[in-house]
């Protein structure tokens, strides 16, 4: 047995696995670093995954281009957030709330859709290759989004005024206000993207991984990410390597052969991982001041 | 005389629940001058500035700046208009450093949105040069004392070019030294033509300060006057409309016996530091023992360990000879101890709840109050909290009102009252006056002093310096955790204190 896994180590499927199924979880993780710095926290990020996903194989499907397909993804993040920004941000409601219900209401759609199009409640129908995203020199151009996206976020925050301010509003937004940036429409933004980039990890798991849609197609990256948020520490480019880290046990819980170990323990690697680190790694952390407290004016 | 380089006309300020703040007020500043804003807590003095600076819209009325009229209606339209304010709560980012602090807002860029650090550096450090205010640029605002902060806050707004620089209470976070170099700073940039607006209630400041002064009461202007014309009595008495009595000098009482006694007290802050290092001190029955100090010197802490709020590091807390480290507050409620804590909302009262609640908070276990079957003793808790109310004159409209519909004054008598009916040996009094207008600042320190005419130990920590002075018997300076020195108020002036209150060890300036 010892042989046998290090053989499964030495297999470059795992890694070129491990590359793939970052994308999943990092996306969402950089769009929620984003989010939440400016002091919105989005826990949708599971059900914008899903939604994303639906939207980008719905579309698919039925139309066969993949520019619409993505267009269709995207479009379902933008919807999400516009609608989580009005309400936690403009309107002050819960944003813990607004989150959970995002969760249920995109598994219900999903199976709804999956029901009322293809008269199943388990899995879509493969999609045409048309609307499949091609590998470019054998890796998904998903994979390469994802880095260029952490590198690009933590230029944002790091370096330019728009990310100083950002930080500002969601460390202190009565001095970013009193220093004349408009905080509502900061949040408001941020939000917006979060969201997009959670329907973009949806998207590749409906374009690129899967082909299809799944009734639980995000099967917990959306929580996974969120934890992923806190174990970089609100920073983007730490949220890459921590999206190696846990793309490797979800690569390495579909290679591991079944009849080594229990095919259960074996598919709950990454959530144990998940778990271990958070327990081990949460407290010394320190979140946005002004973290999921909506901000008025009095 | 020149044309006023701000005139507000008619401002009237209702805000969406009723509350009227500002009932037609007309307020002109000239330029180059300094000048004062002088009213009670509640008078209007803040809410008429916010609207000059955009924070809050106003009801009506009419502002014009530099001649022209204008409309306010963000910070951004103000800083345009060349107005800077410094809030009384600071507007700084904690984590971000100073620099970065002073250009939010307003950053320096190459390439478009790229912050240009280094140019940032450069106009900074100018800027200090040329108005003689230095400040760490590269440290993170929350490891600085707030005395450095508030430069900060100034540095930020003439970074952003103010010619009319307006500051909120900047005082009450100061030591008397920095109170000085802000006032020398003031008269600086007064030379260099720069107006500011100074917005006070201490009458001394106004004084020294300012070259006019506006008064506001309840919302008007009661008064406009030449500094130099006028009186502190006159200010006084437009200020709060009568004379003020001022509290009486308690008689000698003969301090008996220990009641309250701290040896070697070690206690931790949140961020993991010693915010109190070895403080050893007794409270005497009979006597009022002053702790001054700025804020933020380990005060706040040493309370919550003697209170049972924050556990500390090492040492003994002793209440009448009986150690008491590791109890709970409502273990030491029933040993004796009263507290009046120092953010009343936080530790002090549920806004929610009724007065009837919030007069029994930490003694609704007391048999008193609950009847057999484990009941609260609703008729029992009536009575109490209504001879609460009538002793200590509470002015509340009903015992079964929250205590949100009480004004600060009456929350800040209902806590005290409260806590002196458990008839405490030792009271501990924590800026117990903070916030409260001039009348139910003195029924508080009389109360205070009647308290310990009656044999108890008081423990009286507050940053105004005054209030310590005038009520202690002694009265021990804090700073960075430990005690600068123990002294009698009768035979100290001021200006040692002050300078213990800055770091200097009695022994050094004697």
């Amino acid at each position: 047995m010892d042989t046998s896994m290090l053989f499964i180590l030495l297999q470059a499927p795992l890694y070129l696995g491990t590359l793939r199924l970052m994308v999943p979880i990092t996306l969402p993780a950089i769009g929620e670093i984003i989010t939440e710095r400016s002091g919105v926290v989005n826990i949708g990020l599971e059900g914008i995954i899903m939604l994303g996903a639906l939207a980008s194989v719905y579309v698919g499907y039925f139309t066969g281009s993949l520019l619409l397909a993505l267009l269709a993804g995207i479009l379902a993040g933008v919807c999400v957030g516009i609608l989580h920004g009005i309400i936690s941000v403009y309107l002050g409601g819960d944003q813990i709330i607004v989150g959970v219900g995002v969760n249920v209401f995109a598994y219900g759609l999903g199976v709804i859709t999956l029901y009322l199009s293809w008269g199943t409640f388990a899995n879509s129908p493969l999609i045409p290759d048309s609307a499949r995203v091609p590998d470019l020199h054998g890796i998904s151009p998903f994979v390469v989004l994802t880095f260029m996206s952490g590198v690009t976020a933590w230029y944002l925050l790091e370096r330019t005024s728009i990310g100083l301010r950002l930080k500002a509003v969601g460390e202190n937004p009565k001095a970013a206000d009193a220093a004349g940036i408009n905080v509502f429409r900061t949040r408001f933004v941020a939000t917006v993207i979060g969201a997009v980039f959670a329907a973009l990890g949806g998207t590749f798991l409906g374009l690129d991984w899967l082909a299809s849609y799944t009734r639980d197609i995000s099967a917990g990256r959306g929580f996974i990410a969120l934890a992923m948020v806190v174990f970089s520490k609100w920073n983007p480019i730490l949220a890459i390597l921590s999206g190696l880290l846990f793309g490797f046990f979800f690569a390495l819980s579909l290679t591991i052969p079944s009849g080594i170990i229990p095919d259960q323990l074996v598919w709950s690697l990454p959530y144990a991982a998940t778990l271990l680190v958070a327990a081990g790694f949460f407290t010394k952390t320190r979140a946005p001041a002004a973290i999921g407290k909506p901000y008025r004016r009095e | 005389m020149s044309e006023p380089i701000i005139r507000m006309e008619g401002i009237k300020k209702i805000y969406p629940d009723g509350t009227v703040a500002l009932r037609g007020v007309t307020f002109e500043v000239l330029p180059g001058e300094i000048h004062g804003l002088l009213g009670e807590n509640g008078a209007g003095k803040t809410t008429l500035m916010s609207i000059l600076y955009g924070i809050v819209p106003l009801t009506s009325g009419r502002i014009f700046i530099k001649g022209r009229q204008v409309r306010v209606t963000s910070p951004n339209d103000a800083m345009r208009l060349g107005i800077g304010m410094v809030h009384q709560h600071f507007m700084l980012v904690p984590v971000f450093t100073a620099l970065d602090n002073i250009i939010l807002g307003a950053e320096p860029r190459k390439k478009g949105f790229l912050i240009d650090r280094k140019e940032a550096e450069r106009r900074v450090m100018e800027l200090m040069e040329r108005v003689a205010l230095k400040v760490d640029l590269d440290a993170p605002v929350e490891t600085l004392p707030v005395g450095v902060r508030q430069r900060i806050e100034i540095l930020k707004m003439l970074y952003r070019e103010a010619d009319i620089l307006i500051l909120d209470e900047p005082t009450a976070v100061l030591t008397p030294i920095e109170v000085e170099e802000l006032f020398s700073f003031l008269r600086r940039i007064r030379e260099e033509g720069k107006t500011v607006i100074f917005i006070t209630h201490k009458l001394k400041e106004v004084k020294a300060i300012t070259d006019r002064v506006t008064v506001l009461r309840k919302g008007l202007v009661v008064g406009v006057r030449r500094t130099r014309d006028v009186s502190m009595e006159e200010l006084a008495t437009m200020m709060i409309g009568r004379k003020l009595t001022g509290v009486e000098k308690s008689e000698e009482v003969s301090p008996r016996e220990d009641y309250l006694r701290i040896k070697d007290l070690w206690v931790r802050n949140d961020r993991g530091g010693y915010a109190v290092k070895g403080v050893s001190f007794s409270v005497r029955s009979g006597e009022i023992f002053g702790i001054a100090g700025v804020e933020g010197n380990g005060q706040s802490e040493l309370v919550e360990a003697i209170c049972g709020l924050r556990p500390p590091e090492k040492g003994d807390v002793y209440i009448r000879s009986k150690r008491v480290i590791g109890l709970n507050p409502m273990e030491l409620y029933a040993l004796g101890l009263g507290h009046i804590p120092e953010d009343r909302h936080k530790w002090g009262i549920i806004l929610e709840f009724s007065l009837k609640e919030n007069a029994i908070l930490g003694v609704h276990r007391s048999k008193r109050f609950v009847s057999r079957y484990g009941m609260l003793d609703e008729p029992r808790i009536r009575e109490w909290t209504e001879s609460i109310i009538k002793n200590f004159t509470v002015e509340a409209p009903g015992s079964d009102f929250p205590a949100k519909s009480l004004s600060g004054g009456n929350q800040q008598k209902l806590i005290v009252g409260r806590e002196l009916s458990k008839e405490p040996s030792v009271v501990i009094a924590s800026q117990p006056t903070r916030g409260l207008d001039v009348a139910a600042t003195e029924y508080i320190r009389k109360i205070l002093i009647r308290m310990r005419n009656k044999g108890k130990a008081v423990l009286l920590v507050s940053a105004d310096l005054d209030e310590v002075l005038s009520l202690s018997d002694r009265v021990a300076v804090m700073y960075e955790g430990e005690f600068m020195g123990l002294v009698h108020p009768s035979e100290i002036n001021r200006e040692r204190i002050g300078l213990m209150m800055g770091g200097l060890r009695l022994e050094a300036i004697s």
